[in-house]
């Protein structure tokens, strides 16, 4: 190695070498632990209400990479308000919807309207004010960018209609996520990330809402093993999987006894603060 | 006693009794005979005529069924149809929507010249019949009362009816195309209109008309409901409100005076006088020369008018509410008229939402730009596009351009082109036009101006505003055309009992 005394110049270009590549793993270790600070963490003394009404604007932007533009993903405004309709049955609402109803309403100006339709004789006051409060600009249609319509309907599969011009209706719960949840984000580019979170959705609208307890149960612990390795089922990143496999857990009545890791997630799902539309609808 | 013909015909069948005819010819069966003493049932009259009250109690058609088996009961209701088959006679005895099928049978009940009697009864007569009321084995699918039928042991007639009918029942209840089909006839609209008292008779009239009941009851329930005071306004007015061209003139005395083509004016002014929430039902006059399926000289006008507090939604949401509950009551409470019309007029259900889906005159124009269509036939292209969108028959358009909308209509503040004005369509067809009203003298007068409408014919009209007015709005339906439109009929003359037209003054 000492050669006259003197380190030897391929030593020394080797520990420069070795140097820099610690001087990036440095980097790279505080980028991430950047990163997994904006991931927010159960945390007792933190207000729930007081946190999803102030961080609403920084959580969408934070929530979602990426930015989707609405004229681009549904065409050109005409001046007739662009409105989204979803046929829903009141006996089972659409909770991830709602969820993503919410997260549409802080990202655009959205006009919120539920409507009862004469094919159904009554409907529970909560599925009347599950898309929160009026908007108080509502008398003046043009001012908003979007509409999303709720009707309660004797349908028996969900259906979702938009410029019916254009348009076949979407149905099925899954797929009427996916479209609203376009409007939100781009899906992840790679294809092996944006396959899992296609993979996670069906799971959660087939085999946790509709399937037996089995198969209930082989899921959870396919989730549980699955947030082991990743703070979300598609990764570091929060993703339209979160939404519907929360949801249709809830919904199943499975979230008691889920195991450790899901528990944790769910938890970390509520702090964000978009489920709470879901929430009240399952009281 | 011998009686007039047309007077109460009395044939006794109890054992002992003796049957004799008076031998004089009148048309169709009527028989008159004398009342056997040794039965003594005292002339055996029916109610009124003779002037007596027998103690029966007349059972309905409607509640012939099963519990009453083998129940010796009278009722009174039309013969519909009469066949005679060797020693019976079968029957089918009629009362508004609902049948029986009776029975006369030669035996110790009932003699053979009874059995002629009953066949020879014309059709549409009343009658009044004592007969047990008998469970059957299979059931009798032509009757609105299947699973009886009844056994005649006395038969009267109350009032006869002429032979020749102007027209058949059966014909007239006919759908069009079965009609045409199996060749059978089918009634034309001019023929049962000319003959409305028949027409009336049949099954599916009564299903309308009872609907129609309904609709005003419905109207009036859910206003009172919700404060609002009924109120009767004049017909026979000075000056014509809405432009004088479509106006019936009457003599008054020395000099002329109109019929009122809405009771605009008066429901306004009733606002002004602090009723704040008022309605009234009443006959609309319009002298439109229009032969159209859905306009009509005379109708029935359910209007509304009420003060609000802040904005005229407060007003459009009143009215649709009103409109919601009128639907509801009508699929809730009269399934079995609507059932009874379809099957003569097939058609789609009624559907609508609640709230009431209300869209923008602009959003309608640009829905249409996106379809292609810039002229032509907008209201049925509109409605069709809504229709698939949302599956709904009934919808509100708000906010139409100012130049088309009358005078005393409140332009939109935010902007002038635009009114405070609004539309209501049931199946693609307009039953509501309302407005927010100018409360205000002086706008109301730069408005009519601007109209070249003579101040002079409107100045009690103007006054009313001239003592403190409040914002107020309103809008009113025709009940004909709401019918019509609700059962998916397509002439308004269906739902008319007595239409009025530019062809038509009788009956």
């Amino acid at each position: 190695m000492y050669k006259n005394g003197e380190v030897d110049p391929a030593v020394r270009a080797l520990e420069a070498r070795q140097d820099e590549i610690m001087r990036k793993l440095h980097e790279l270790k505080a980028a991430v632990e950047g990163l997994a600070k904006t991931v927010t963490t159960p945390d007792a003394d933190l207000d729930l209400t007081v946190s999803s009404s102030l961080s609403s604007h920084s959580c969408s932007s934070a929530t979602f990479k990426g930015v989707t533009d609405l004229d681009t993903v549904l065409g050109k405004d005409l001046g007739a308000l662009r409105d989204i309709v979803i046929n829903a049955n009141p006996a089972q609402p659409p909770l991830s919807l709602l969820v993503l109803h919410s997260l549409l309403s802080q990202r655009y100006r959205v006009l919120s309207t539920v409507h009862v339709h004469s094919s159904v004789t009554s409907v529970p006051p909560q599925l009347l004010s599950c898309l929160g409060p009026r908007h108080a600009d509502s008398y003046a249609r043009q001012m908003f960018q979007l509409g999303f319509t709720l009707i309660w309907k004797d349908v028996p599969k969900l259906q979702m209609k938009f410029s019916v011009q254009n348009m076949c209706p979407i149905e099925g719960e899954a797929n009427v996520a996916r479209f609203l949840f376009k409007l939100l984000a781009p899906y992840p580019s790679d294809p092996a990330l944006a396959t899992l979170v296609d993979s996670w959705v069906d799971t959660a609208f087939f085999q946790l809402a509709e399937g037996s307890a089995k198969e209930r149960s082989a899921v959870l612990r396919a989730l549980n093993s699955a947030l082991g390795r990743n703070p979300w089922l598609a990764g570091p990143e929060f993703s339209l999987a979160d939404i519907a496999c929360y949801c249709c857990v809830q919904q199943s009545g499975s979230a008691s006894a889920a195991p450790a890791n899901v528990q944790r997630w769910i938890k970390s799902c509520e702090n964000l603060g978009h489920f709470s539309p879901a929430k009240l609808l399952l009281q | 006693m011998n009686k007039a013909a047309g007077g109460p015909v009395e044939v006794v069948h109890l054992s002992g009794c003796s049957f004799s005819s008076s031998g004089s010819k009148q048309s169709g069966a009527s028989l008159t005979c004398m009342p056997s003493p040794a039965i003594g049932t005292g002339g055996g009259g029916v109610g009124g005529l003779e002037g007596w009250r027998p103690d029966r109690a007349l059972v309905r058609v409607q509640d012939l069924t099963p519990d009453k088996a083998d129940q010796l009961i009278w009722l009174r209701a039309r013969v519909h149809t009469s066949r005679a088959k060797g020693k019976q006679c079968f029957l089918v005895l009629r009362q508004q929507q609902f049948n029986v099928q009776a029975l006369v049978a030669v035996g110790d009940r009932a003699s053979k010249q009874m059995v002629k009697f009953a066949a020879n009864i014309t059709k549409e007569s009343i009658v009044d019949v004592e007969a047990s009321v008998r469970k059957v084995e299979q059931k009798i699918e032509s009757c609105s009362q299947q699973d009886v039928e009844l056994h005649i042991e006395r038969i009267f007639v109350v009032s006869q009816a002429e032979p020749r009918l102007p027209l058949q029942l059966e014909d007239a209840v006919r759908p069009d195309g079965e009609g045409e089909e199996e060749g059978r006839a089918t009634v034309n609209q001019d023929t049962k209109l000319d003959n409305r008292v028949i027409d009336l008779r049949t099954t599916t009239s009564q299903a309308i008309f009872r609907l129609q009941s309904g609709v005003c009851q419905l109207f009036r329930d859910t206003l009172t409901k919700k404060g609002f005071v009924e109120i009767q306004t004049p017909k026979i007015i000075s000056a014509a409100s809405e432009g004088g061209a479509n106006v019936f003139t009457v003599s008054y005395f020395k000099t002329s005076a109109y019929l009122a083509q809405s009771p605009q004016l008066y429901k306004q002014m009733c606002i002004c006088a602090d009723f704040d929430k008022v309605f009234c039902v009443g006959p609309v006059f319009r002298a439109e020369d229009s032969n159209t399926h859905r306009h009509l000289t005379e109708f029935v006008g359910l209007d509304i008018e009420m003060a609000f507090s802040y904005h005229y939604h407060e007003v459009i949401e009143s009215i649709t509410d009103t409109m919601v509950q009128i639907f509801k009551g009508l699929r809730d409470n009269f399934q079995t008229e609507i059932q009874t019309v379809n099957k003569q007029f097939p058609s789609e259900p009624f559907k609508f939402l609640e709230p009431t889906l209300r869209l923008e005159y602009t959003e309608g124009v640009a829905m249409l730009r996106e379809a292609g269509v810039e002229m032509g036939d907008e209201d049925d292209l509109r409605s069709e596009h809504l229709a698939r969108t949302y599956d709904t028959d009934f919808y509100v358009l708000d906010k139409y351009p100012l130049a088309v909308r009358p005078f005393y209509t409140m332009p939109d503040p935010n902007d002038l082109k635009y009114s405070n004005s609004y539309d209501m369509f049931m199946r693609g067809e307009e039953i509501l036009s309302g407005a927010q009203r100018i409360h205000d003298a002086q706008l109301l007068t730069e408005r009519a101006t601007h109209h070249q409408i003579d101040l002079e014919k409107i100045k009690s009209y103007i006054d009313s505003f001239r003592y403190g007015a409040p914002p107020h709005g309103g809008g009113g339906i025709g009940l004909e055309r709401v019918c019509m439109l609700y059962l998916g009929l397509h002439n308004v003359r269906q739902t008319s009992m007595f239409p009025r037209d530019p062809k038509r003054l009788t009956p």
